[in-house]
């Protein structure tokens, strides 16, 4: 049968394909004339109509208002078809053809597909989760967990062991890694800690194995994702992990099990991080790190995964341009903070640098200078574009004591001004990177006073939300210009900001968006739906913003908010409505509780 | 012989019997049958039935789902000139059916309701040859040109202008969307679609 639209996108996607052959035996085909009502409220719905042609408008039945528009390959209308009531005016605007599934075919399809069943019947971003997973090309690995395939039985000696017989053991056993009994401790000790001990250091065949085990083990769960496994072994600079289930040692996770299985290579790239030992080293690492992503993207990562990735990955690359550049007695005169979407920990494509220093002591400032200036040459290296506003800690304005920044913070926040406004919302996300981390608290602490989260001051904070208008006002569908929205002032910008005045009412002290909403659920600043999706859209922004930004060529491309509504798929258009659906919700539940409709 | 000649030209003076009877009966319904027919080459005294397509159409809507699309078992050399329009090699035709089960699923397909196409009366002409020789008698449907209606229409409401009578001039004028050209199902989509664009204003 000639079906002329594209049914191997989701929803259709996610049927086998027999069932998808039966689908296409049931179609029919109808022609609307422009005007002509397709339902009306009410209106029992012969079936599920998918758009070929034209375009539809739902309104309410008077038509005063407008709810959405559906035009190739969009689907409507699903409520109607599980509620057996439609409850909008459906109207062909233009000349419209559409495919028309019968209800009940659609309602067996429900029935013989989990897949495109929970697809219809669930959130957001239940939907985007699985359009994630459809999405995977290749490696399966991000989605992996830390199960059998991948585990090593641990070895096992007692404390008494000598050098020798253990030495013995990682031979026959063809384990690089044994587990040590001591008392109730566990310990490890690697092939690396024997060569260590008895080549480098003093202690030899006969020496007792507890004497150089390592008793701090790192461990992960059973069953949880073997990123995160890498996570930890990125982070703590180790190449195993114990494997824990219901609190018990049940085995060995090693670096080179999962890299077999992982071809990204982040943990390289970070080795190479923390062994390079010139900037040249460095900025190359940082190269690489760009075509992770990629490929990684590629793969199907999934948002969250990679913005956590890839922000260890950038914090570490800092770290050590600091480490090379600060000599060790300067180190502790100052705290570097990263700040914004660094500072969140959101980023993912490099964007302008935003940055600010505390200072342990005024008079090592002039001393300090040159340093923040190597600094921030290194930074421009690694592709962070400088800041256009100036936030960064070359200016004076960013580099001040604890006691200048608490009474700057002060500043900030007696002038209701928007550009003070705006700087306490980027210096609110600060998050600690290197140097001397314990100047931080005391300059944290100066917002998060019980007396300033009451008054006033919260509120022409949460202000700055609403500066930009939600791009869906227009017929209540997107609201575009020339095809293009600007998805960080229409969608990411409120969402992120709106949470930001929640945080700062309540001194939630995370940074991360995502870490904060859960904060809020938890203790019901927000309600769990709201919530959810929050995160669920803020994900899905992220996604096809960097979807987008990826195609493009350019060097700064991490910096383009540019979303083409054009290239986006009907099933992604449909989400990204839902999505600033949820954002206008957001600032009307923000107007509200924090009444910005006197301002 | 002359009674009979005589008999044979004049439209309805062969009507179905038995199995066939009802489809002389005069239509009530609401429906039509749009309808297209491939051959082996453009000739409809010569042309063999290669496939067969029709669709029901009620109202606005084209009853895709109930579609009668089948592809006749037929021997006929290829002609390299219809096969470039047609696309049916003899390989594709292996698959087919009997030219007699065509027919006799296309007869219990349009039943009595009229039938609608782009170019009819070749497709007339050549079913017409086929049931004559199965069962000795003529479609006694009323048949309906879409091109016909066309030309109505335009010259209703500008007489003077020149007129593209092409099945792609027509769609084109219409808007209709041509689906996979010269297959038989495809032609049948966009002459329905032609068909309810002329008749639902």
């Amino acid at each position: 049968m000639t079906i002329q639209i594209n049914l191997h996108q989701p929803p259709f996607s996610f049927l086998a394909q027999e069932q998808l052959d039966w689908l296409i035996q049931r179609l029919d085909l109808v022609f609307f004339h422009a005007g002509d009502v397709i339902l009306n409220e009410g209106d029992q719905t012969p079936g599920l109509y998918i758009v070929y042609k034209g375009v539809v408008e739902e309104t309410d039945q008077k038509s005063t208002k407008v709810y959405s528009q559906y035009a190739n390959e969009d689907i409507f209308d699903v409520r109607a078809v599980l509620e057996s009531r439609c409850r909008h005016k459906f109207t062909a605007i233009e000349e419209t053809l559409c495919y028309l599934l019968k209800a009940e075919d659609f309602v067996h399809l429900l029935d013989e597909s989990d897949d495109f069943s929970i697809y219809f019947k669930t959130d957001l971003g239940t939907q985007q989760s699985m359009v994630e997973q459809k999405d995977q090309s290749t490696s399966e690995f991000i989605l992996s967990r830390v199960d059998d395939d991948v585990v090593r039985p641990p070895a096992y000696v007692s404390a008494q062991t000598n050098l020798a017989r253990a030495a013995a053991l990682m031979f026959d056993k063809k384990n690089d890694a044994l587990l040590v009994r001591s008392g109730k401790d566990v310990g490890i000790v690697t092939g690396t800690d024997l060569l260590k001990a008895t080549l480098i250091g003093d202690k030899n065949k006969q020496t007792r194995v507890v004497d150089i085990a390592q008793f701090n083990l790192i461990h992960v769960e059973y069953g949880d994702f073997l990123f995160n496994a890498l996570l930890k072994m990125t982070q703590h600079q180790i190449e195993r992990v114990v494997v824990r289930k219901d609190g018990e040692i049940i085995g060995l996770l090693e670096l080179m099990d999962m890299l077999s299985a992982f071809s990204t290579h982040s943990h390289i790239i970070a080795m190479r991080i923390n062994q390079a030992t010139s900037m040249k080293q460095l900025v190359s690492a940082s190269k690489r790190l760009e075509k992770l992503i990629e490929t990684m993207h590629g793969q199907g990562a999934k948002s969250s995964a990679l913005m956590e990735l890839i922000t260890t990955l950038n914090r570490r690359l800092i770290q050590r341009a600091f480490e090379l550049i600060f000599p060790e007695r300067m180190r502790s005169a100052v705290c570097i903070l990263v700040l914004g979407s660094e500072g969140r920990g959101e980023q993912i494509l490099k964007t302008d640098q935003d940055n600010a220093v505390i200072l342990k002591d005024e008079h090592d400032r002039e001393a300090v200078r040159p340093l923040l200036l190597q600094l921030h040459q290194a930074l421009l290296d690694f592709g962070y574009p400088p800041c256009p506003g100036g936030v960064m800690f070359i200016n004076d304005s960013w580099i001040h004591t604890v006691d200048e920044w608490q009474s700057r913070v002060a500043r900030w926040l007696d002038s209701a001004k928007p550009e003070n406004m705006m700087n306490m919302a980027i210096f609110m996300d600060a998050e600690p990177v290197c140097g001397n981390h314990e100047l931080f608290k005391p300059v944290k602490q100066s917002w998060q006073g019980e007396d300033l989260r009451s008054s006033i001051v919260s509120s022409w904070f949460a202000r700055q939300a609403l500066q930009f208008d939600t791009p869906l006002t227009f017929l209540g569908n997107i609201r575009e210009d020339h095809g293009k929205i600007d998805i960080k002032k229409g969608a990411i910008f409120p969402l992120v900001h709106g949470v930001r005045s929640l945080a700062f009412e309540n001194a939630i002290n995370e940074c991360n968006t995502l870490e904060r909403l859960k904060i809020m659920e938890e203790r019901e600043i927000l309600d769990q739906e709201t919530a959810q999706g929050l995160r669920d859209a803020l994900l899905f922004f992220i996604r096809i913003r960097l979807k987008q930004q990826l195609d493009r060529e350019d060097m700064n491309r991490g910096l383009s908010q540019e979303l083409d509504i054009n290239k986006l798929r009907s099933v992604d258009r449909n989400m990204l409505r839902h999505g600033l659906h949820r954002v206008k919700k957001f600032k009307q539940l923000l107007t509200h509780h924090f009444h910005l409709e006197n301002f | 012989m002359i009674a009979s000649w005589l008999k044979n030209k004049i439209p309805g003076q062969m009507p179905p019997t038995g199995r066939w009877a009802h489809m002389a009966e005069p239509y009530d319904g609401d429906e039509v049958v749009v309808l297209d027919c491939e051959t082996s080459v453009f000739d409809k005294r010569k042309g063999e039935l290669l496939s067969l397509a029709a669709v029901r159409v009620r109202g606005n809507k084209i009853r895709l789902s109930e579609a009668l699309d089948v592809t006749v078992k037929s021997n006929a050399p290829t002609d390299p000139n219809a096969v470039r329009v047609h696309y049916l090699r003899r390989e594709d035709r292996e698959e087919g059916v009997a030219p007699s089960e065509a027919i006799e699923r296309m007869l219990d397909f349009i039943g009595n309701r009229p039938i609608c196409g782009f170019y009819i009366e070749y497709d007339k002409a050549v079913l017409n040859r086929y049931i004559k020789d199965l069962y000795n008698f003529k479609l006694p449907n009323r048949f309906i040109e879409v091109s016909e209606i066309y030309v109505k229409k335009k010259n209703k409401y500008r007489p003077q202008e020149y007129l593209d009578l092409t099945f792609e001039g027509l769609a084109r004028d219409l808007e209709v969307p041509v689906i996979e050209r010269h297959t038989a199902i495809g032609d049948v989509i966009s002459t329905a679609l032609m068909y309810i664009k002329l008749t639902r204003e």
